[in-house]
């Protein structure tokens, strides 16, 4: 078995080695660091009411100005991270866990498995999400726990097709073939070996999914459907901000430059992520 | 007397890599008349598609020309235009290539495939398609109209090689490569697309550039045979005469070790002990000098000329020099 | 291709069955009684009774949904409670709106993707193609809503080259409004299809059959437009039918951002007023036309390659 832990090390130092992975891991290092110290690093209260400071525009006082109840937007965009991190991240490992575990059912275990799982991603897979989304909110009503149960469930068919498909590859290969015919229980199989060979793959997945996901947390919040306010999102900074579009144009900045931020970063990581752990796939790049 | 129809003249062609030149043909020369077919034998390595791109200069972008010509009816294909080299493929000179499952378009039928080839013919489109139609009959394909409409992966290997053929032939061309055709195919299979050559050439009178490791077809079907080793040529002459007596060691080796010349059962297959040498660091003298049973102290550092040694018979070897002290 | 074709539909129905009953099953799941949640608090007994018994909420289960399918199969999606219209009438009064930006974001953004990843492809490694390459990674990451109110911002309120809001009257007026939409929708899909067909036009144009073309003098226009071409842009036809979904996605956004008319604004309005039916009938209409366009996408690909007709 490999030692998983030098074997992460070679992989972050080959994610650093690519100057586009670089540039990724630096700035989600940034966007987690500042997501994990936001309440000490916000110069002003995020959900702070301060009414006779409003609407003004950037300022040295106010980095990105100040909102119509006169929150400051820094702040706001600081706090909006951790919020983005609280809901991405439990989705993302929560959908992924689900998946994969599915997804191994799937791929080893009986035919009839196989089909009646693949008729779910496909039928999950045939929502489109934010219509999806949207359905469950109208019955569920918004919250915080609204959006990570819909943002993980729409990732679910994802994450178990992959995983099925690495299982079923894996199945026949010899050092599996090895194990069954040793009398290794389905569970061991599933669980020692194969589950660190699909891992990699789904890490990649993961990484390039939580862009995704963060975006849909902030579509939601910008549609009122998502977080509850005050809590500060991107997505509510932007429904701010467009609801007074003129006047406080800064706020349509501050909430879209992050999550560009963040997508662009996520994504330079997971397609070098990909490009180490899979060389074959470099050749399209 | 019979025209010739290709020469290579002292052709030397490399590949530029970061380790530097590749020496993939050294002063190659041979030629072909009209009508004839020539076989080159050789493992791998030894130049034969860097031969044949430089034939239709289908170049890789690495690969530079440093020496010779090549000429066809008098013309050196090297300082022709790709215009006029277009103009050339497909119709005076055409192509079999080695592996039949990849060398169809596979989402274009069968039939306009064998219609487009025939863009340079001012035929309608019903005319190509019933030439087309004509020529896989003649290959042997059953139900040719029919079949004009089916894909690629709706034949076998054997039939897309008669295609291949086909293909090639319906320019009626002046020469014909064919690198390779049956190394991909079982024996049987083998046979009759060689019968089937045969019988085409008889027709066509085209002549044929034959590349094989097979010997005994080589034997079979050419008349003349060039041996290549490496990179350059070794010997190369009249193949009855090439195979009853042969003049450079390797060509004895080869002759010895194919299977289909084992007179007795043996207990070890024999080969050839060593390996082909490096292209980017060529050893000094005779390039077979490390895996030859017979080489001198000269063979290291004199590379031995290809000379003629009897009327068409050339070879490159030291030893033909014996009678004459170093 | 007849027989593919057919079972191929016959999968499609299949998985709009299972979603069709996944969605009814949802529906019934929500604790509380639907008929009070639609009706909010104003309801009289009288108003609820008739509703109940409008959608057969006083019947077992299973007879609740056959109702269900065989109104589905005849088109009734219900009553709009608060209008009294047909909810099918309503949707699809706003379909057409949400069709028209979806189509013209696939056009631009197609077109200028294969070009572009066709073009990258016939000159590798040059400088346009890592430029190009970077810049498809960048829109690529940018989520369509975000991208939506950047340019409401820069374009229309800013700089004022594009009206902010509404569909316009008349041709002419129609597309002009339908630009940034379209655009702000569009961008991440050009990125994708450009990097797709580079990708796809490199791996065909080293394949042998391409080297036996050449072999036989055509045209390297002909071999590049039609030999590689349609095989390269194969990943690409299924890329869209697969798109369809997360445009209708982003067409949502783009229709609140732009305050256009359409299934987004319907769904959203319909949110808020807490209309079961609409926004039931808004879902279920959006994955059956995404059903649908994956469905077409294989049947175009099989058309294309035919090589996969023998697949499902």
């Amino acid at each position: 078995m490999a030692n998983s832990r030098s074997e992460l090390g070679t992989i972050i130092r080959g994610v650093a080695r690519d100057p586009l992975g670089l540039s990724g891991l630096i700035i989600v290092g940034m966007i987690v660091l500042s997501a994990l110290l936001a309440s000490w690093i916000t110069p002003y209260d995020p959900v702070a009411i301060n009414i006779k400071d409003r609407m003004q525009g950037p300022s040295l006082t106010h980095l990105l100005g100040t909102d119509q109840l006169g929150r400051d937007t820094f702040s706001r965009v600081i706090m909006g991270g951790q919020v983005a991190l609280k809901v991405a991240l439990p989705a993302v490992f929560g959908a992924m866990a689900i998946g994969l575990t599915l997804g191994m059912l799937a791929g080893y275990g009986p035919k009839w498995l196989d089909n009646f799982l693949i008729l779910i991603f496909d039928t999950i897979r045939s929502f489109p999400t934010v219509m999806f989304a949207l359905a469950v909110v109208a019955l569920v009503g918004p919250s915080l726990q609204t959006v990570v149960f819909v943002v993980m469930a729409t990732s679910i068919p994802t994450y178990g097709r992959v995983a099925r498909t690495q299982t079923l590859t894996l199945r026949n290969s010899e050092f599996i073939l090895a194990e069954r015919s040793m009398g290794a229980s389905m569970a061991r199989i599933l669980g020692v070996h194969m589950l660190p060979n699909i891992i990699g793959v789904l890490a990649v997945l993961a990484a390039m999914d939580i862009p995704t996901v963060i975006a849909l947390e902030a579509g939601l919040s910008f549609l009122g459907l998502g977080v509850k306010p005050p809590t500060p999102s991107w997505g509510a900074l932007l429904k701010d901000g467009y609801a007074l579009i003129r006047q406080t144009p800064w706020l349509v900045v501050g909430g879209g430059l992050p999550i560009i931020f963040a997508t662009l970063g996520f994504t330079f990581l997971g397609e070098s992520l990909r490009d180490v752990i899979d060389p074959k796939l470099r050749k399209n790049r | 007397m019979t025209e010739t129809l290709l020469e290579i003249d002292n052709l030397s062609v490399v590949y530029e890599t970061s380790r530097g030149d590749l020496k993939a043909l050294r002063d190659i020369t041979f030629d072909i008349r009209r009508g004839e077919i020539v076989g080159i034998v050789g493992e791998s390595g030894c130049g034969k598609s860097t031969l044949i791109s430089s034939i239709l200069r289908l170049t890789a972008p690495n690969m530079r020309f440093r020496n010779g010509e090549v000429r066809f009816k008098g013309d050196n294909l090297l300082m022709a235009s790709n215009r006029q080299m277009r103009d050339l493929r497909g119709s005076d000179i055409s192509i079999v290539f080695q592996d039949p499952m990849q060398t169809h378009n596979p989402v274009i039928s069968i039939g306009q495939q064998m219609v487009d080839i025939q863009h340079r013919s001012s035929a309608s489109v019903r005319e190509k398609r019933a030439r087309a139609a004509k020529m896989l009959g003649f290959v042997g394909i059953p139900d040719p109209e029919a079949r004009l409409n089916q894909f690629p992966h709706e034949f076998s290997g054997g039939m897309r090689q008669r295609i291949a053929i086909a293909m090639a032939l319906m320019s009626e061309p002046d020469l014909l490569i064919a690198d390779e055709p049956t190394t991909a195919l079982d024996a049987t299979l083998e046979v009759q697309i060689i019968e089937r050559l045969q019988e085409l050439q008889r027709e066509m009178h085209c002549a044929i550039l034959f590349i094989s490791h097979h010997l005994g077809v080589i034997a079979e079907l050419c008349d003349r045979v060039v041996v290549m080793y490496a990179g350059a040529v070794v010997e190369s002459g009249d193949v009855r005469e090439i195979f009853h007596n042969p003049k450079h060691p390797y060509t004895r080796r080869l002759i010895e070790c194919d299977p289909g010349h084992f007179k007795e059962r043996a207990r070890v297959l024999p080969t050839i002990p060593g390996e082909v040498p490096d292209l980017a660091d060529l050893p000094g003298g005779c390039i077979f000098r490390d895996r030859c049973d017979r080489a001198m102290p000269r063979c290291a550092s004199d590379v031995p000329p290809l000379e003629t040694l009897k009327e068409g018979h050339r070879a490159a070897c030291w030893l033909n020099h014996e009678e004459v002290p170093a | 291709m007849l027989k593919y074709a057919v079972k191929r539909f016959a999968l499609a129905a299949l998985i709009l069955f299972v979603a069709v009953t996944a969605m009814f099953l949802m529906i019934r799941a929500v604790p509380g009684d639907p008929v009070q949640i639609m009706l909010g608090p104003r309801a009289t007994p009288e108003l609820q009774a008739a509703l109940t018994a409008k959608l057969a909420l006083d019947q077992p289960i299973w007879k609740q949904l056959l109702i269900f399918y065989g109104n589905m199969l005849q088109g009734d999606l219900g009553i709009d409670v608060f209008s009294e219209r047909p909810v099918t009438e309503i949707v699809f009064q706003q379909l057409p709106h949400t069709l028209q930006l979806i189509f013209a974001a696939i056009l631009w953004s197609a077109l200028l993707g294969i070009g572009l990843g066709a073009y990258a492809a016939a000159h590798p490694n040059t400088l346009i193609d890592r430029f190009a390459a970077a810049l498809s990674v960048s829109f690529v990451a940018a989520p369509a809503f975000v991208v939506a109110l950047l340019s409401l911002l820069v374009f229309a309120v800013q700089l004022k080259w594009f009206p902010a809001i509404g569909v316009g009257e008349g041709l002419g007026d129609k597309l002009y409004h339908l630009v940034l939409p379209a655009f702000a929708i569009g961008l991440s899909w050009v990125g994708y299809i450009a990097r797709l067909v580079r990708a796809s036009m490199l791996e065909v144009m080293g394949e042998n059959h391409i080297r036996t073309a050449r072999a036989f003098g055509l045209s390297e226009n002909r071999i590049v437009m039609v030999y590689a071409l349609r095989i390269a842009i194969l990943p690409v036809v299924t890329v869209i039918g697969v798109g369809i979904g997360f445009l209708l996605s982003a067409a949502v956004f783009a229709e609140i951002v732009f305050a256009r008319p359409g299934l987004g604004k319907l769904v959203i309005d319909s949110i808020t007023t807490r209309n079961y039916p609409i926004v039931m009938g808004s879902v279920l209409v959006s994955t059956a036309l995404f059903v649908v366009s994956t469905a077409i996408a294989d049947l175009v690909n099989a058309w294309l390659d035919p090589r996969a007709r023998d697949s499902v």
